[in-house]
């Protein structure tokens, strides 16, 4: 694939393709930022490659890796037809003679300037948007272009190298007295108040404009969307990001790799072993560490029992939102996610922020107890589950709340990157455990659900039978798992056992060295994807050969898959946007990350 | 629960007596912030409101397994305008700040809250140039809950804790 694609490249543009390097399976090629729009629309259009589907747009700044220019822009893409994922790395030329290092476009100071690709992958606004507020990268012809995660006084682009993490000591003292504290409680506001923007596109003087959010019980957390109304009828939905954005990618680089694994589980807080799981993997890939069997089993299980835990949220949610049964739902539902986080209890001792896969295993074996405790949840999960599909599968007031509302076809979805149910309710079965089997899910039987349907329903059902195989696969899973060595032997990067510690010499400078300065992956770039319960979560790492990652950057399902909000919503009615809404499940830690 | 309410008491308010008649009700003052400090301690109504994480875990606490009712605090009010308790529950980032300000003040005195989790309380794992380092730096927090996310146990421990609170009140709850 990759020779014939450099082949056809060179023969079509022959200043377009600058380099091209392999790593660890990605194919990564690097074109020049002259060509990237004809390089672009021909991957994407041509019989050959068929890349229909933007993954991620990400920025890098090389400062500190001495390279010129200073900027690159990363574009991850995916064939969908051809199964194949292919890497374009684009220099953006420095403007002007400082370089744009301080300040952004606002305050006159030079971006670096990028063609922007959102009329070739509409999905690529909101990525691009994100890629102009946190790294400073201009994208020329972008429709609007807006900061989305800091808020719209902000100065600087915090992701940049010369951007300090911020932060400030905190003290913990007990007396209250102590003039440190006088502050607290009395101060009116930590940094000054702003005001957002809306598109221009908004007709806010012929049409009502309605805020939903931040704080609505509706929006899952603190996601405010400002709706244009005619009447009852939704004109335009605007989603507006950002209130929870934590910083997880600056943080990221600058802890160790393996200091991330915690930071994974609030992300995307409903399902945290998946999170972990993608982390892992893609720490994995870059080290390239061979993963015992009875991990990778204990993996599936763990990821499997997790995503039918942030399917139940889902339901339990969703049903409380559209009213379909105001309150029986939720409870029916977080009853059977209490035995989940009980199970997760038993194996780590959190019940949400698990954090338990290290890189190169488990972080612990598992407890006696563990596969009784499956077994007996799927006994009674099956009872639940069928009540869940008495109580809602024919249920009136649900079948017409949901039933052709929010309709998203195939076409716009995979323009839009939206990947999870979403894609597969499209009729688009897209499943990384079946196409591009990671851990043992090629071991395993299961089916991967779609509809045709596109609406809120077919969504529904898609995501009833995901819960569905996922009891299948823990099934065989437990019935199929051998006892094992819950780590890696390759001491490089998982800690050697503690009775060799003292006995070998060898063992405890591994430890050491481990725990004083973490492992040290070689120079690359991968790009690794998980198929988390929402959609792809993706990682991509930057490795500068030292312990802590260079780049890190986060691609959150959720938050691509919102971007379709507008489409699904546009035309219909704003009490439907509550449906359309539940039936993305979006989780807003990961939407602002 | 000790209110009495009885026969006047002399020269209890001063200049008020002039206008209690013999044998009917009199005033209890001391008592009377008992009444309404025992009332306003047994159903705290928290408002609707999720930031991150311990977020899950206030949905949890709400939830049929550990039923926050029992402690007389499961209506939750979707308006800020019904609600007396602001449980911060996850990070508040510079963003989110001045709308969280907003919610509070637009709650009605009295009212009271609890930074949940060590992202409401100091800024928890996320020292960064996002997040806020700890709520109390904008709103007066009654009661701090630790944990990344804090159990509902604990949970319902800081909501004891603010019953606790209520009840020892002055004033009626009055604040300068
Ligand atoms: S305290 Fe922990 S669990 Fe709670 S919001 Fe912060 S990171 Fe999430």
């Amino acid at each position: 694939m990759t020779e014939k694609i450099i082949e056809k490249l060179t023969a079509k543009f022959p200043a377009a393709l600058k380099d091209h390097s392999e790593f660890r399976g990605d194919t990564t090629l690097k074109i020049d930022a002259e060509h990237l729009r004809e390089v672009a629309s021909f991957l994407k259009n041509d019989e050959d490659t068929q890349y229909n589907l933007l993954v991620d747009v990400y920025g890098t700044d090389r400062l500190k890796l001495g390279q010129t220019p200073r900027f690159a822009v990363n574009y991850e893409l995916y064939s969908i037809p051809k199964n194949s994922f292919v890497t374009l790395v684009v220099e953006a030329p420095d403007p002007g003679r400082n370089g744009g290092a301080d300040g952004s476009g606002r305050f006159g100071e030079p971006l670096p300037k990028v063609a922007s690709v959102t009329d070739i992958w509409p999905t690529a606004n909101w990525l691009e948007r994100e890629t102009y507020d946190l790294m400073g990268i201009e994208f020329e012809n972008h429709p609007w272009l807006h900061r989305i995660m800091m808020p719209d006084n902000w100065v600087g682009h915090p992701l940049r190298k010369d951007y300090p993490l911020g932060g400030e000591p905190v003290y913990f003292e007990k007396d209250r007295n102590n003039p440190r504290f006088a502050h607290l409680g009395k101060q009116i506001m930590a940094g000054p108040s702003f005001e957002t923007e809306l598109p221009e596109e908004m007709d806010t003087n012929g049409h009502m404009v309605l805020n939903l959010g931040p704080h609505h019980p509706a929006t899952h957390g603190v996601l405010r969307l400002a709706t244009e109304l005619d009447g009852e009828k939704v004109i335009r939905v605007t989603p507006e990001l950002g209130y929870l954005h934590s910083g997880f990618e600056k943080t990221g680089e600058n802890k160790r790799y393996e200091k991330f694994i915690p930071y994974c589980d609030r992300m995307d807080y409903v399902s945290p072993m998946n999170n972990n799981l993608s982390y892992v993997m893609a720490v994995e890939k870059l080290m390239d560490v061979e993963i015992p069997e009875h991990v990778q089993y204990v993996r599936v299980i763990l990821a499997e029992l997790q995503r039918i835990a942030s399917h139940m949220i889902w339901l339990g949610t969703h049903a409380m939102d559209v009213g379909g049964t105001p309150h029986a739902a939720p409870l029916y539902c977080f009853m059977m996610r209490e035995r989940i986080l009980d199970i997760f209890e038993m194996v780590c001792g959190a019940r949400m922020t698990t954090s338990y896969f290290s890189v190169g295993g488990l972080r612990w074996p598992l407890p006696g107890a563990f596969m009784d405790a499956v077994r007996a949840f799927l006994k009674e999960f099956a009872g639940y589950y069928h009540d869940y599909h008495v109580m809602l599968t024919k249920n009136p007031l649900w079948l017409s709340r949901l039933k052709g509302i929010g309709i998203l076809k195939a076409e716009e979805a995979i323009a839009l990157g939206i990947t999870g149910p979403l894609l597969r309710a499209a009729g688009v079965p897209l499943d990384l455990r079946k196409v591009r089997p990671y851990c043992v899910y090629d071991q395993f039987d299961f089916d991967v659900p779609t509809s045709t349907d596109a609406d809120s329903y077919a969504r529904y059902t898609v995501r009833m039978e995901e819960l569905h195989q996922s009891m299948r696969i823990i099934e065989q899973a437990i019935n199929q798992i051998k006892p094992g060595p819950y780590r890696t032997a390759d001491r490089k990067v998982a800690l050697p056992p503690r009775q060799e510690i003292s006995t070998s010499m060898e063992s405890l400078i591994h430890h050491f060295k481990l725990v004083t300065e973490g492992y040290l992956p070689p120079v690359g770039q991968i790009y690794s994807i998980g198929e988390n319960p929402k959609g792809w979560l993706g990682f991509g790492l930057i490795s500068d050969g030292t312990a802590k990652p260079y780049r890190l950057r986060v691609r959150g399902p959720s938050f691509v898959n919102l971007q379709a909000t507008n489409t699904m919503a546009r035309g219909g009615f704003i009490s439907d946007l509550i449906t359309i809404i539940g039936s993305i499940d979006i989780v807003l830690g990961e939407v602002d990350r | 629960m000790g209110v009495a309410v009885g026969a006047p008491q002399q020269g209890a308010l001063g200049g008020a007596q002039a206008h209690a008649k013999d044998g009917s009700a009199g005033y209890a003052l001391a008592k009377l912030e008992e009444l309404v400090n025992w009332g306003r301690a047994n159903s705290v109504w928290p408002l609707t409101f999720g930031l991150a994480c311990c977020a899950i875990e206030q949905i949890s606490a709400a939830a049929s397994r550990f039923d926050i009712a029992r402690f007389g605090s499961e209506v939750f009010r979707a308006s800020p305008r019904q609600a007396d308790l602001l449980i911060v529950s996850g990070r508040v980032s510079n963003k989110m700040a001045p709308v969280i300000k907003r919610i509070y003040d637009q709650m009605s005195d009295p009212k009271w809250v609890i930074a949940m989790g060590d992202c409401a309380s100091c800024g928890g794992p996320f020292n960064n140039y996002a997040i806020v380092q700890g709520v109390d730096k904008m709103l007066p927090v009654d009661v701090y809950v630790p944990g990344c996310p804090p159990r509902p146990e604990a949970l319902f421990y800081a909501i004891d804790k603010l019953r606790e609170k209520i009840k020892a009140e002055e004033k009626l709850g009055v604040r300068e």
